[in-house]
C-alpha cells in the first residue's frame, strides 16, 4: 500500500468517524431510563399541575390587561370623538351658550307725548347690518328673539314680514342677546356699539335702541332646529386648505 | 493498513470531545451521509484488494454519494415519499455486497497464503 493512498483512507476514515460520532452523540441523548415509582410520578405531576396553573394564572391577567387596553384604548377615541362633536356643535350652535355679553333691545320709538308710529317691522337689511357690527366688534354667539343666529340663519322678509329662519319678528320689544369671549370684550362691544351709526339708522325706522350695560351671565339659547346642509361637500383633502 | 484505523478512532474521539449536536431534524440526513460514507470505504477498500482502486473515484464517489444520499432524503421529506428508504436499501445492498467481496478475498488470501505455507513445509 503506497502512503498516498492510506493517507486518503485515513481522512475519509477520520471524517466517517465524526459524523458516527455526531450522530451517536445526538441520537442516544434523550436514551434515559424513567426510574420512578407511583409515588414520585405522581409528586412529579403535582408539580407540574401547579407550574401549569401558574401559568394558565398569567395567561388570564394578561388577557385581562389585553382586553382593559383595548377598551381604554377605544372608549379614548370615543371620547376624543365625544369631545370634538360637542366643540363642533358648541361651533355650529347647536348647544345653549352663557357668558358675558350684552342685551339689545329694540322698542317702537315714542316721542314725549307717548306718541309715534306704532310699528312692527324692523328691516332685514338693518338687522343683517347690526349683525354685522356686532360680529365686527367681537360678539361669538347672538340670538334675536330668542332665536339663535348661526351660520345659516336667513334674515329676510316674506310678505311685509321680516323672518329669521321662518320665526316672525313683530312682537316688540324685540331682545338681541350678545355674549362676547371675556367680560372685558363685551365692555368694548357695549362701548363700540354704543358709538357706532347702527342706532341712527335704527331711529329712521322708527326704532329705539337700547343697549343694555354688560352682563356677567347672557343666556344664549340653543339652535332648535336640524341644520340642513345642502350645497357642501367634503373638501378633498390635499386640494384645498387641508394638508 | 494502521492509518486508516486510527483515522476512525481519531475522528471518533473529535467528534465526542467537540460535543458537537445537530438538530434532531437533521438526524436522519446524518445517518443516511454516514450510510453512504461507509458504502464508499468499502468500496474503497475493496478495490483496494482488488487492485482496481482509483484515487479520483474513491474521494469524489464518497463526497458525491453523501451529497447525493442527503439530498435525496431532504427531496423524500419534502415530497413525503420516504425517498430516504430507497438510499438505506441502496447502500445497504452494496455494503453488504462490498462486505462479502472482502470477505471472500481475505478469505482466498488467507488459504492461499496458508497453501503455500503448507507447501513451503513440504518443500
Amino acid at each position: 500500500m503506497g502512503s498516498p493512498k492510506n493517507v486518503y483512507f485515513a481522512i475519509t476514515a477520520t471524517i466517517i468517524g465524526f459524523m458516527v460520532a455526531v450522530q451517536f452523540q445526538t441520537v442516544s441523548e434523550p436514551n434515559v431510563r424513567d426510574t420512578r415509582d407511583t409515588w414520585e410520578l405522581r409528586q412529579d405531576l403535582m408539580e407540574e399541575k401547579k407550574i401549569q396553573s401558574q401559568l394558565l394564572q398569567e395567561i388570564r391577567s394578561n388577557e385581562e390587561k389585553l382586553v382593559k387596553y383595548e377598551t381604554e384604548r377605544q372608549q379614548s377615541r370615543a371620547e376624543v370623538l365625544r369631545d370634538t362633536l360637542s366643540e363642533l356643535k358648541a361651533e355650529a350652535g347647536l348647544t345653549a351658550v352663557s357668558g358675558p355679553g350684552i342685551v339689545l333691545v329694540l322698542r317702537p320709538y315714542l316721542d314725549e307725548f307717548g306718541q309715534g308710529e306704532t310699528t312692527t317691522y324692523v328691516s332685514p337689511y338693518l338687522l343683517k347690518r347690526l349683525l354685522n357690527e356686532l360680529y365686527l366688534n367681537g360678539a361669538l354667539h347672538v340670538s334675536i328673539d330668542g332665536q339663535r343666529v348661526i351660520n345659516t340663519t336667513v334674515i329676510r322678509e316674506i310678505s311685509r314680514m321680516t323672518k329669521i329662519d321662518g320665526h316672525s319678528l313683530n312682537k316688540f320689544p324685540l331682545e338681541i342677546k350678545v355674549i362676547a369671549a371675556t367680560q372685558q370684550e363685551a365692555e368694548k362691544l357695549f362701548n363700540r356699539i354704543q358709538g357706532s351709526t347702527i342706532v341712527e339708522d335704527f331711529f329712521i325706522d322708527n326704532l329705539q335702541v337700547e343697549i343694555e350695560k354688560p352682563g356677567d351671565d347672557i343666556e344664549v339659547p340653543a339652535y332648535q332646529d336640524p341644520i340642513r346642509i345642502r350645497y357642501m361637500e367634503p373638501a378633498e383633502s390635499g386640494k384645498g386648505g387641508g394638508e | 493498513m494502521w492509518l486508516p484505523l486510527m483515522g476512525l478512532v481519531i475522528g471518533v474521539i473529535i467528534g465526542l470531545l467537540t460535543d458537537i449536536r445537530i438538530p434532531e431534524e437533521y438526524a436522519n440526513y446524518l445517518s443516511i451521509a454516514i450510510l453512504a460514507a461507509l458504502d464508499t470505504l468499502f468500496g474503497g477498500i475493496r478495490a483496494q484488494l482488488q487492485n482496481i482502486y482509483d484515487e479520483k473515484v474513491f474521494v469524489s464517489g464518497f463526497f458525491f454519494n453523501i451529497l447525493l444520499a442527503a439530498s435525496l432524503a431532504f427531496l423524500g421529506v419534502h415530497l413525503g415519499v420516504d425517498l430516504y428508504l430507497a438510499a438505506v436499501f441502496a447502500f445497504g445492498v452494496r455494503l453488504f455486497q462490498n462486505i462479502a467481496v472482502i470477505r471472500r478475498i481475505l478469505l482466498a488470501k488467507w488459504s492461499s497464503n496458508g497453501e503455500k505455507e503448507k507447501k513451503n513445509d513440504i518443500f
